[in-house]
């Protein structure tokens, strides 16, 4: 399995350690790098842009955000060098139509709804997972040409 | 000729009106038109609301305009035809239907919050009940299990609760787009995914195929959907559960469908009741449920312009109906 890290942008602390403990009970050990609101997650992306930090194998991307909403981070996901082509999945609440389709037009690779009950839950992350981490070959690293310095 | 209401509302002084021609009292835009429209009528004056499809004003005499309701009658008289005009300032119904629209889109974006700050502690509270069960099962001891299952089951039955909740806000709120639906085959449908998803029930189906009504596809599947839903719950008691569904052509010109199952049935003194949101005839213990499926489907088909109803006999089924237009009722 790829060892990189997933990319969890979630601002609910209980959800944050339902996913964390859905990879876990899946045996999905890839370490779990959380940004809990939007401008961090800007921050996150910026910084693997630079190059200053790795690139995720996964991001799981909630659409209702503090600060900075999920549709916005999408657009600076699609936006940067590296990130443009890092799997994304929407994992969110929201089914509604305009979210989808808002989702789907930003570049998402998928739109999932969370699961109330903690057994489908778990199961539909370890299907992402199994799918993004197993069964999808990833995207070739980005080679960047060398900066005008 | 005025009367002293019709001065006040085009705020006019007693007498000021008499002799004027009744294009003083037509916005600046419409009065060429409505001279015309006043030759036509004269020559041919039968009584009726003026302009009845498009939304039509009056002129105060300070220049300001208000939303008219205007009917027209004649009286023949020694001198011609007198031609009464009655005026309603309907400002007020105007702001009513404002103020409804409002409250409308009020509504949309109380359900989309009720979608997403009420689902979120509910998978807390499943998540963690289950975290207890995995990871504390035998400091629980068994009274506490039971406990943490009920946490469970009560949280997947509020989710329940609240998708069906927001559905019957989306289906009053849902464009109708009007299309040719074939009933039948989408029953079929259903119902193969139903016997797909319980294979060890045996429930025989007779479905009329086709079934062609003029209905918002999404919509109406929603209505069959839970109609069979239904009918598939309350012959889970029985071992030669039977589900029909037919239709037939209605007095109006409709067509009138129904889904008839050989289950629990109901009392029909109650009859009336089952499609109120949450009226239930039966205890979640005996048949689960959320109370609102029929609610929904009593919306969809009245958006329809139809009607539903049921009949049933306690322990002997139930048969509910639908009436749908198809394309030649148009």
């Amino acid at each position: 399995m790829n060892q990189r890290h997933i990319l969890l942008v979630e601002d609910n602390p209980d959800d944050e350690a339902l996913t964390i403990r859905a990879f876990a009970k899946n045996n999905i050990r890839n370490e779990v790098v959380v940004v809990r609101d939007g401008a961090e997650a800007i921050d996150h992306l910026l910084a693997i842009d630079r190059g200053d930090a790795p690139s995720p194998i996964l991001i799981l991307l909630d659409l209702k955000l503090p600060k900075v909403g999920g549709l916005e981070v999408l657009r600076r996901i699609r936006a940067g060098q590296r990130t443009r082509l890092i799997p994304v999945v929407v994992l969110t609440t929201s089914v509604e139509q305009e979210d989808i389709l808002a989702g789907y037009n930003g570049g998402a690779n998928a739109y999932v709804r969370k699961p109330v009950s903690f057994s489908d839950f778990a199961e539909t992350v370890h299907t992402i997972g199994m799918f993004w981490l197993l069964l999808a070959e990833p995207p070739p690293d980005i080679i960047l040409p060398p900066g005008p310095s | 000729m005025v009367n002293a209401q019709a001065e006040s509302l085009f705020g006019y002084q007693p007498e000021e009106l008499a002799g004027q021609l009744v294009e003083v009292l037509v916005p600046d835009v419409s009065r060429a038109v409505h001279a015309q429209h006043r030759a036509t009528y004269t020559a041919d004056p039968k009584d009726r609301p003026m302009g009845s499809r498009i939304q039509l004003s009056g002129r105060r005499r300070d220049g300001s305009t208000f939303p008219a309701d205007i009917s027209l009658a004649n009286i023949d008289t020694d001198r011609g035809i007198l031609v009464t005009a009655a005026v309603r300032d309907m400002t007020s119904r105007q702001q009513a239907l404002e103020e409804l629209e409002q409250a409308n889109r009020n509504l949309e974006s109380f359900a989309y919050s009720v979608s997403h700050d009420l689902r979120a502690p509910l998978r807390a509270l499943s998540g963690f009940s289950a975290a207890l069960l995995e990871e504390c099962a035998d400091g629980l001891g068994e009274a506490g299990r039971g406990y943490a299952e009920r946490i469970q089951a009560a949280s997947k039955q509020m989710a329940t609760l609240i998708d069906d909740l927001l559905l019957l806000a989306r289906v009053a709120r849902a464009e109708i787009n009007l299309q040719d639906v074939d009933l039948g085959a989408e029953v079929a449908d259903i119902a193969g995914e139903l016997q797909r998803g319980r294979p060890d029930r045996h429930v025989r189906f007779t479905i009329q195929q086709p079934v062609w009504v003029l209905a918002d596809r999404d919509l109406v599947r929603t209505v069959l959907q839970n109609l069979l839903d239904n009918a598939w719950k309350f012959t889970s008691g029985r071992d030669d559960a039977l589900i029909d569904f037919a239709a037939a052509p209605a007095a109006d010109g409709r067509v009138c469908c129904h889904v008839r199952d050989n289950g629990a049935g109901f009392d029909s003194a109650y009859a009336a009741k089952l499609f109120q949101p949450f009226e239930r005839l039966h205890s979640a213990r005996e048949f689960p449920g959320t109370g609102i499926g029929l609610a929904s489907v009593r919306q969809i088909v009245e958006r329809h312009g139809g009607r539903t109803w049921a009949e049933g006999t306690a322990g002997a089924g139930a048969t509910f109906y639908f009436t749908l237009r198809t394309a030649e009722t148009i």
